[in-house]
């Protein structure tokens, strides 16, 4: 479906747009109006530089989508004679952008208060456990979620979405970043079990050694459940009935290998916690966040795992925060890592080589994803605890210390497609693929360059506040200067 | 089932192996005076460490080409000390939501970045057994760690081979947390006594003896009816039915004498002998007792009266337990003890009148038994492990200093080289002279702060008064 009220919109705001049969003014006025028809459903974006994916980037051509679908990309391609053109000159198309993780269009829950009392905190019920394994980001999605249109502003079309929760949450889900209902947004394909390293409040599992129990507890009971099953399903003559509950029954694809787990972490002590586990059970696991996990280059590497980085970089610590680039350089560059103040006299000293360091190991952290590139794993991205506003910064960030722009966009497009088995469907601009597309006026990762239009199986969205500049440093002068 | 996790284990084990070899090295200490503990002082004696293994003990040892030469003239060497009650180098230490979690272990917590390892090692400990804390009466399983420096990976810094071990609690610690919760009334369970604790342990030894059972006969149906129905999967009750099979040591942590005996009366109903009662500050009362079940001791040397049940004890409770026959040693259960364990096993030998040997054997092969390692570690000897720690004056002396820290031949402290920053890994954002609370970084610092970890952990419980108890350790 192609909306009135985008194409209006695009006219209003977008001089580079010319459309072809002209529309109505008066249309404007009623734009929230649901039952305006639709016009066409086909769009051409003609002469523009479409980069198709990573390394594959065509200087003029012309992208067709119907119903959604792309139909037609190259250099010289026939645009159907119903199809809204818009004149791609000036204007760069990319794939639209998938995040491997966040809970973005999962409302968060009402009672954040105190958690209820139960009689037995050492054997709670499950979902007071935080374990509901059985839910699904499904039954949640909120399509009118403020944080959908945050993160499709900034090129997000598609999102594994996981359900909030602690240690066992519930199924993540794909879905589109724009929708009317959740039914629209939601697509077909993996259904992840959502993992992460958060105890209980008050009861147990509390403490990460707990939760590594825990987890083991219910794959081997599952594990039993579901050969007793099969038993019972054979001949049930003669055996009790299998124990049922909706808990251990959301493993059983897991232990049998139908169900990836997706696992979040965001220390690197986590990181080795779920590899164990996985080495352990042998379930298909997808890692996702890995913060801080520089010294585990290798070890994932040598794993084989699938493989999603946070975008999120730590904040600079505060004295840093109103130095300017070079100041910072050179701090960083003046710690020497042999310091040894003789005396309490020298504590000044002492603690402007700890603050170099500082910076030193946030630049470690600025420069994990480039590790990951030279490791040769082909990692995606994941949005998760990370404000959309942030997410080009913190990109650029980690492109300026040796991330390549064709790593980025991979992971940004055609390495998450492949990480939940979609790439049949999404991650690049190639015909009969969905038409999740970006279009920008220039290089997607440069500072300058405006998201001018976001389409969305088709359809098109535009970011009020276009710019990829900086928020979160112009967030921090603000703050500073409040001060 | 069982195998499965044995054989992970193994696997586990043989990651170790492979990863300390590529850490060792070849050391050659020239010209020592060489406290082996086990076989008297040594004089003028050079120790050749090749491959990370005590290779030579002599004098006039040449050093292979490539090896680090170490002039220890007028210096002291001992075996690198380990201390058997430890919670460094750990991420959590209490789930203290279960007065049982046999089944949590620190081998899933275990944290190479804390750098409480490295200032153990600056004094002369090598080896720590990181603990479950004591909120609950059998809490989680143990961890031996090495202190290689510098490692990265959990997996690189385990005691490779070192048996399993657990952590029970008797006393006021697991019956302040579970039964004593909001003063008695709701959330409140078995134990709020020591009576309790009693039933607490003999109840969970019962349901793993069953358990056990409940396996064996699933496993004889099984060889001959194919449609046999396997028990209920418990990792509780699987750890439960390993100490009862002795594949388990347990350690203890206790203060009177009383519960101390009731102890070894419940494991021995249950056939369970390998034990070292930790604390253990009224253990002299019942040393002869102690001795007779073969029991083993982890002590303070002179610290006590820091809270009710551990109001009554002495500075000779080593001695006397060591004449009484008990494998005594004396532990840190401090990140800030831990670095002058030298001088603890002192004040004992000070207090009761110990030989030097005896004295350093309590921080030495002593904990090394009780942790079932001393095969590999604990004295001087061809053979054993290149963990050594080289000090300026005798350990037992005031005037020690220790300037040379080795593990697996591989120097982890060098007091010459010992810079302001020796961090792994620091956290980019906090204030600098904040980083205790770093997550990758956190120590658990001293049983004062483990009631601390407990208090906030009950500060994020809804419906809990907190336990007052926590004054009495201030």
């Amino acid at each position: 479906m192609y909306s009135f009220r985008g194409i209006l919109r695009g006219a209003a705001f977008c001089a580079a747009l010319v459309w072809l049969g002209g529309m109505p003014h008066e249309a404007y006025a009623q734009k929230n109006s649901p039952d305006i028809p639709v016009v066409s459903n086909v769009v051409a974006i003609e002469n523009a530089r479409i980069v198709q994916g990573p390394a594959r980037v065509l200087q003029s051509g012309t992208v067709v989508f119907r119903d959604g679908v792309i139909t037609a990309v190259g250099r010289r391609v026939d645009v159907p004679y119903d199809a809204h053109v818009i004149d791609g000159d000036s204007l760069t198309v990319y794939a639209g952008f998938i995040d491997a993780l966040s809970h973005t269009g999962i409302p968060e829950p009402r009672n954040q208060g105190q958690p209820e009392s139960v009689p037995d905190r050492s054997n709670p019920p499950f979902d007071r456990a935080g374990i509901t394994p059985e839910a699904s980001a499904r039954t949640a999605l909120d399509p009118d979620h403020g944080d959908l249109e945050k993160l499709r502003n900034v090129g997000f079309t598609t999102i594994m979405v996981a359900p909030r929760g602690r240690m066992l949450p519930g199924q993540a889900t794909m879905a589109l970043s724009a929708g009317t209902n959740s039914s629209e947004m939601i697509l077909q394909g993996m259904q992840p079990m959502f993992f992460q390293f958060t105890g209980a409040q008050g009861v147990y599992p509390g403490t990460p050694m707990a939760i590594m129990s825990k987890f083991r507890q219910l794959y081997r009971e599952a594990d039993r459940r579901m050969r007793l099953e099969a038993m019972y399903a054979e001949d049930p003559s003669g055996l009790a009935r299998p124990p049922y509950d909706a808990v251990h029954e959301a493993f059983f694809p897991v232990v049998a290998g139908d169900r990836h787990v997706l696992v979040w972490t965001d220390e690197v002590l986590e990181i080795h916690r779920a590899m164990t586990l996985q080495e352990e059970l042998g379930f298909s696991m997808i890692l996702t966040g890995l913060e801080g996990g520089i010294d585990t280059v290798d070890k994932v590497a040598g794993s084989g795992l699938p493989v999603a980085l946070t975008l999120d970089l730590p904040d600079q610590p505060r004295f840093a925060a109103k130095l300017k680039a070079d100041s910072l350089q050179h701090i960083l560059d003046s710690y020497d890592d042999e310091t040894r103040t003789a005396t309490f006299r020298d504590v000044e000293a002492e603690k402007e080589n700890l603050e170099a360091r500082q910076l030193w190991s946030r630049s470690r952290y600025v420069g994990m994803a480039a590790l990951y590139e030279n490791a040769g794993i082909p990692f995606a991205f994941t949005t998760m605890g990370v404000s959309a506003g942030d997410v080009h910064g913190n990109l650029r960030e980690m492109i300026e210390a040796g991330l390549s722009r064709e790593a980025a966009l991979a992971a940004l497009t055609v390495n998450a497609a492949a990480l939940f088995g979609a790439s049949d469907r999404m991650g690049s601009i190639d015909t009969g693929k969905m038409a999740n597309l970006i279009v920008t006026d220039g290089d997607v990762f440069d500072e300058d360059t405006s998201i001018k239009m976001v389409f969305v199986a088709g359809q098109m969205h535009e970011p009020s506040n276009t710019s990829l500049g900086n928020r979160s440093r112009d967030r921090a002068e603000a703050s500073t200067s409040n001060q | 089932m069982n195998n499965t996790i044995r054989l992970f284990l193994i696997a586990l084990l043989t990651v170790g192996f492979l990863t300390s070899d590529a850490h060792a090295q070849d050391v050659l200490v020239r010209n020592a005076t060489v406290l082996t503990v086990t076989n008297g002082t040594l004089q003028n004696t050079d120790i050749l460490i090749r491959d990370g293994i005590i290779a030579q003990i002599g004098s006039g040892l040449r050093a292979p080409r490539g090896a680090e030469d170490v002039d220890a003239t007028g210096k002291f060497v001992m075996p690198g000390i380990i201390d058997a009650h430890a919670h460094i180098a750990l991420s959590s230490v209490n789930e203290g939501t279960s007065p049982v979690t046999a089944e949590v272990s620190m081998e899933d917590v275990t944290n190479p970045y804390s750098l409480g390892i490295y200032r153990a090692s600056a004094g002369g400990v090598t080896v720590s057994h990181i603990m479950h804390g004591s909120a609950n009466v059998i809490g989680g399983q143990n961890e031996t760690i090495k202190h290689r420096w510098g490692a990265t990976d959990p997996d690189d810094i385990r005691f490779d081979g070192a048996p399993r071990t657990i952590k029970f609690a008797l006393g006021e610690n697991p019956t302040r947390v579970h039964g004593r919760r909001a003063s008695g009334g709701s959330g409140a369970i078995v134990p709020a006594t020591r009576m309790g604790v009693e039933q607490v342990l003999r109840s969970a030894f019962e349901n793993g003896k069953r358990y056990m059972e409940a396996w064996d006969a699933y496993n004889a149906e099984a060889s001959t009816n194919p449609r046999a129905v396997p028990p209920v999967w418990n990792e509780r009750l699987e750890v439960m039915a390993d100490i009862l099979r002795g594949e388990i040591l347990i350690h203890c942590h206790s203060y009177r004498a009383d519960e101390i005996v009731m102890l070894t009366r419940v494991l021995g109903d249950y056939g369970v002998d390998r034990i070292t009662f930790q604390h253990a500050n009224e253990a002299f009362k019942v040393a002869p007792e102690l001795a007779e079940f073969g029991a083993h001791a982890s002590v303070f040397s002179d610290w006590w009266s820091y809270k009710f049940e551990v109001y009554y004890s002495t500075s000779y409770n080593a001695a006397i337990l060591m004449r009484n026959g008990v494998v005594t040693s004396i532990n840190s259960d401090s990140a800030e003890l831990n670095r002058h364990l030298y001088h603890e096993a002192a004040k004992s030998q000070r207090y009761g009148g110990l030989t030097d040997d005896e004295a350093l054997s309590m921080i030495t092969i002593n904990p090394a038994i009780q942790l079932g390692i001393q095969d590999r570690v604990g004295s001087i000897e061809i053979g054993k492990d290149g963990d050594i720690a080289i000090f300026e004056g005798h350990p037992l002396s005031i005037y020690t200093i220790p300037v040379l820290t080795y593990v697996d031949g591989v120097k982890v402290f060098d007091r010459e080289n010992d810079a302001d920053d020796m961090r792994v890994d620091v956290d980019p954002s906090a204030e600098v002279g904040q980083y205790e609370g770093q997550v990758t970084g956190r120590d658990h610092m001293h049983s004062h702060e483990e009631v601390a970890d407990l208090m906030s952990f009950f500060q994020s419980v809804a419906d809990v008064d907190l336990p007052h108890a926590h004054t009495v350790n201030d």
